[in-house]
């Protein structure tokens, strides 16, 4: 019971949003919970369109890589 | 009959780049292309490597997965034999892993006028050159032997086969790193030059693989390794709290330790309140990874900082199963540019292991054989409480027979 | 040129001392013609060498648009002194599987290296990566077009991203190889470029491919998935050849102990006695060994190669979950399947692969590696998930405590039961 991309993508899109008001760098377990129905796969496709669409970016430290929205997070971090 | 077959990848992008190396490199074509507003426009992304066969020389297209035989006919120069008949000498060179746009050149010129055109690299970032008669390869030794830097070092010692220390492989260090206890391209330049004459000789008792990582992140894999040297912190992070609420996720910086030595907390200073972090110094084991996860909490520290020795690892499934290295001296003070102390001790672990190991007997199979007291002893190495793991699974390592050796450790009971 | 700043680098220039190769030398001759960043570099070195004390902040978040790695910034602490490398970021490029190149490529790379950053590289990095140190963070898009337009070339993995694949030397040069190691490298690079390229997992994951158990590519210590070949029926064997070793005729181990006089070649000693399962045997005429016993360490191999050769019934053992100490502590790679044969389009490794992501994306935690995963959740889990059945060939010994996890449906009657009916028979 593969979910509906688009579907998905919106709710991942909310989600993040929504929690980068308080943590503006998550790793992609967190965006598991948009849609606890999707699996991990499908949420890493959907979160990675996004990052094409400009709608999510990537934080990578080199070791790890998290996901960020647009416009959130830390001037401070270069 | 060539072995070779890649028909499948035809149609890859980067299957074959010929075409495109005929062409010189455009300095402007990116800046004309290339629209930073339009990021997807003419963009070329998900091609992969360039396929690895165009790249190899006539010799090995020829006689891919027909080889019968290899040998070493001196240190460095290896002559592989095919079942067509056909011989491919290979002249493998230590090198520096860092190296400029200069040194590659110079690659390219030797490469060009003596192996066809091609170079290639090995694990241990030895470089290696393909001849396939023996008038070239004479030519070509003669050439290398004279190639020196300016301060008279061999930018190409030849050497790396058979029972030797290889190059040494290792991290970035001072020269590129942000987490670094010591420096990797000093220490290593340093310990090759003292044990430089086991790279280009056949005389130790099996081969000796040294390694080094400069943080227990170790991106270099070193923790199977003959001899390995790893750059050790002995300092427990700063917490800059004005700072750290800013620049980095509290819940991040507190799952990343191991022990679970650093709590949030929140400080008032001048009237204005932080959110920041507070650590149990007593269970800090200097891993560094909390710094890894968050810039606000260095530990890097001129006296805290240094080297740390471990010994006996292997990778080889060769008469013994692969091995984890140990850790035989805890710390050197960081002594640049030239780490005597380091250097001094590794050369001495090589002359101990060089005189009394038997033929084929890796560093670790030695000291099984022979006993941790006894290596210590013929390594004259002080023992110290460090070595004796209290970490995860600590008793393994713990001696639970009446099995042991009589040595210096024992003689002033 | 005329513009170019020296530092005054006495510990440096040190190292420009010595018989080995001087990485000092090679960034002085490159700063001297003309790049300030190779002198800048040195300068902050020689800094670093008086603080004993690196001075390059953490990376920061660089990246090429789309790809979430494949590079890694850096700052200088001190662009003031040294701003030529106040920023220096690395690109990591996914190299040629075994690393032949022609020069007429590297040529070209370097031209464009000059023009857009430092001259710099790692020949290779630690994963296998070719490395280009140093650009600044304008370069990066330029760089990544210029890579794949001009190059056919695209970055390597970094991150929570499945990382750039590497292998031995295998078939192209080496008689050992049981294995394509570089098709089957570069089959497994391609197939995964969206893993490669963009975060998909816990934490990094790592495919390695040796041709044999000697292992070259030290697959065994630092792959999550480690290929190794091997093979299934029995060592080749040239009674003559041996025969030539045996009287002196050939050179033991190839030649890789030529400087030492270790007396003349004894077989017994040599080869017979350091066999680790003992399984062969030596009459003075003939070398016979019992394959059935056979571990396949590769030294009599190692010792005699014109003589033995391996099999040619070939394939590759599977070994899970290898990594460096952080955090857990060190572990070897566990092997999960004995015998795999590896043939295009490897579809068994790949189905295989496919059961790995999908469990340790789901369950493992945040900068968990597999192995740890493997470890906090026992072998016997792990097997379930990958879907093979135990078998001694996985442990170096039986458990010695008898804390065995039963599952109810193993036990007749299940562990719901009457304790009406066991007072009956039981008074309290």
């Amino acid at each position: 019971m593969a979910v509906d991309k688009e579907e998905l993508k919106k709710k991942i899109l909310e989600y993040a949003t929504k929690k980068a008001k308080f943590k503006s760098k998550m790793y992609i377990k967190d965006l598991y919970k948009a849609d606890p129905n999707a699996k991990p796969r499908e949420v890493k496709n959907a979160a990675n369109e996004l990052v094409k669409e400009n709608k999510l970016e990537y934080f990578s430290s080199g070791s790890t890589t998290m996901y960020g929205v647009p416009g959130f997070g830390n001037p401070e971090q270069e | 009959m060539s072995l070779l077959d890649i028909s499948m990848y035809k149609d890859d992008p980067g299957f074959d780049v010929s075409e495109l190396m005929e062409k010189p490199y455009d300095p402007e074509f990116a800046d004309k292309n290339y629209n930073p507003d339009k990021p997807m426009e003419n963009r070329i992304t998900d091609i992969g490597p360039p396929h690895y066969a165009q790249f190899f020389p006539e010799v090995i297209k020829k006689n891919y997965g027909e080889w019968k035989s290899h040998e070493f006919i001196q240190p460095g120069v290896i002559k592989y034999t095919s079942e067509s008949g056909d011989v491919c000498y290979v002249v493998r060179c230590g090198l520096p892993r860092i190296l400029t746009t200069n040194l590659m050149r110079e690659i390219c010129d030797i490469a060009d006028k003596y192996s066809g055109g091609i170079a290639r690299w090995t694990t241990r970032n030895n470089v290696e050159f393909h001849v396939t008669d023996e008038g070239t390869l004479r030519e070509l030794i003669d050439f290398l032997k004279n190639f020196k830097h300016p301060g008279g070092s061999y930018k190409l010692p030849i050497g790396g086969t058979g029972a030797c220390i290889s190059n040494i492989v290792h991290t970035q260090g001072w020269i590129h790193c942000h987490t670094p206890a010591t420096d990797a391209s000093g220490l290593v330049k340093s310990t090759a030059d003292e044990i430089f004459e086991y790279f280009g000789s056949h005389k130790l008792p099996a081969k000796l693989r040294i390694s080094m990582a400069c943080c227990l992140n170790m991106c270099g894999a070193v923790h199977c390794s003959d001899i390995a040297m790893l750059g050790v912190h002995r300092k427990p992070p700063f917490v800059e709290d004005e700072r750290i609420g800013k620049v980095c996720e509290i819940p991040l910086v507190v799952a990343a330790c191991p022990l679970g030595a650093i709590k949030p907390a929140t400080v008032e200073i001048n009237g204005q309140k932080y959110k920041t972090v507070r650590m149990n110094w007593d269970r800090c084991m200097f891993c560094g990874n909390c710094y890894t996860m968050c810039q606000a909490v260095p530990l890097a520290d001129a006296e805290g900082d240094g080297v740390a020795i471990l010994v006996g690892g292997k990778i080889s499934n060769r008469i013994t199963t692969p091995k984890f290295s140990k850790l035989i001296v805890p710390y050197i003070p960081n002594e640049p540019p030239r780490w005597p102390s380091v250097t001094k001790v590794v050369k001495r672990i090589v002359e101990a292991y060089a005189k009394d190991a038997h033929k084929y007997e890796r560093l670790g199979d030695w000291a099984a054989r022979i006993g941790w007291e006894r290596f210590y002893e013929k390594c004259d190495i002080p023992f110290s409480e460090k070595s004796i793991d209290d970490y995860r699974l600590a008793y393994d390592t713990y001696h639970t027979t009446t099995q042991f050796k009589w040595s210096t450790h024992t003689d002033n009971l | 040129m005329a513009d170019l700043k020296k530092h005054d680098t006495p510990m440096v220039d040190e190292l420009k001392k010595g018989p080995w190769s001087s990485f000092a030398d090679d960034l002085q001759t490159r700063g001297d013609s003309g790049s300030q960043a190779c002198l800048d570099l040195l300068g902050q070195l020689e800094l670093s060498y008086k603080d004993k004390e690196t001075h390059w902040k953490h990376g920061g978040i660089v990246g090429v648009f789309g790809y979430g790695g494949g590079v890694i910034g850096r700052y200088s602490d001190q662009p003031d002194k040294f701003p030529a490398i106040a920023a220096f970021h690395t690109l990591r490029i996914n190299q040629p599987a075994s690393k032949f190149y022609s020069t007429k490529f590297l040529r070209k790379l370097c031209d464009m290296w000059d023009h857009r950053g430092s001259g710099v590289f790692n020949f290779h990095g630690s994963t296998g990566d070719t490395v280009m140190i140093g650009t600044t963070t304008e370069q990066l898009e330029p760089i990544f077009f210029d890579l794949t337009h001009q190059f056919d070339m695209d970055l390597g993995g970094s991150g929570s991203n499945l990382r750039t694949p590497s292998c031995c030397i295998g078939r192209a040069r080496c008689e050992f190889s049981c294995l394509d190691t570089q098709a089957i490298c570069y089959d497994l690079t391609m197939t995964y470029q969206d893993e490669l390229h963009r975060p998909a997992f816990p934490y990094k994951y790592k495919f390695k491919i040796s041709g044999c158990p000697n292992d070259c590519v030290a697959a065994i210590a630092r792959s999550c998935c480690a290929i190794i070949g091997t093979w299934r029926d029995e060592i080749r064997i040239d009674q003559k050849a041996v025969q030539a070793y045996v009287n002196g005729e050939l050179k033991p181990n190839a030649g890789a102990f030529s400087d030492r006089d270790w007396g003349p070649f004894d077989i017994q000693k040599e080869v017979i006695d350091l066999c680790p399962s003992k399984c062969m045997y030596w009459d003075g005429k003939e070398l016979k060994i019992d394959n059935r016993e056979c571990t396949r360490c590769m030294h009599c191999i190692n010792v005699m190669p014109e003589a033995l050769r391996p099999g040619l019934d070939v394939g590759a053992t599977i070994l899970s979950g290898a990594k460096a100490p952080i955090l857990e502590g060190a572990q070897m790679s566990t092997l999960i399947i004995p015998f795999m044969r590896m043939e295009y389009p490897y579809d068994e490794i790949k189905e295989l692969t496919d059961l790995i992501w999908d469990w340790w994306m789901e369950e493992g935690r945040n900068r968990e590696r597999l192995g740890e995963l493997i470890q906090r959740k026992g072998l016997p889990t792990y097997l379930r998930i990958i879907k093979r059945k135990p078998i001694p060939q996985m442990v170096k010994e039986p458990r010695s405590n008898p804390y065995v996890f039963w599952k109810e449906e193993e036990v007749p009657g299940g562990w719901t039961r009457s304790l009406e009916e066991f007072r009956k028979k039981h008074l309290a």
